[in-house]
């Protein structure tokens, strides 16, 4: 390998790792959230009614995520702009 | 996924341009998680203040979607204040 394969080679293993990283952390919250709002009473298995619940609760969670994170951006972009984190 | 791993050797082969690039590259990478992580967090807690009660259907409406982009601001008018106040504590 010549240099500029082993940079492209570094730069997938970084990118494969940080994006399976942030699927497990919303696995995770989707898990927890949409259990809570659509298994309320446990049964002895999942209805219909509550796998379309979690269906539904999943887009509606990465709708939520998608907003969260614009506005969370925006917002460091004008306190940047404001240098409240300026030392 | 694609099993090529490196090792120092091939680390080794690395130029000085392509260094300095990989790092910028590290640098944006590691800001990018820790605002992805941040977003986690504050996704997990204003969805539990802003959509309350059973889900019905997957888009958010217009007061979901209000409430979500309040909530990531007060979130951080607090975090901010807590600080402000927390260094006038110090100065104090």
């Amino acid at each position: 390998m010549d240099s500029e394969s082993v940079k492209k080679a570094v730069i997938r293993q970084i990118l494969t790792e940080s994006n399976t990283a942030n699927a497990r952390q919303l696995i995770e919250k989707v898990n927890e959230n949409c259990f809570e709002k659509c298994i309320p009473k446990p049964g002895t298995s999942v209805s219909s009614s509550e796998s379309s619940c979690v269906t539904q609760c999943l887009e509606k969670y990465m709708a939520a995520w998608n907003q969260v994170n614009q506005a969370y951006i925006r917002r460091i972009q004008q306190e940047v702009g404001n240098g409240t984190f300026s030392a | 996924m694609d099993s090529v791993s490196i090792d120092q050797t091939d680390l080794d082969k690395l130029n000085d341009k392509d260094k300095a690039e990989l790092r910028q590259f590290i640098t944006n990478e590691q800001q990018r998680t820790r605002i992805q992580s941040q977003t986690h967090a504050l996704t997990d807690t204003c969805w539990k203040k802003c959509v309350p009660g059973a889900v019905k259907g997957g888009a958010l409406d217009k007061n979901e979607q209000g409430c979500l982009a309040n909530c990531v601001d007060r979130f951080l008018d607090v975090n901010i204040l807590t600080m402000k106040h927390l260094s006038s504590m110090r100065q104090g």
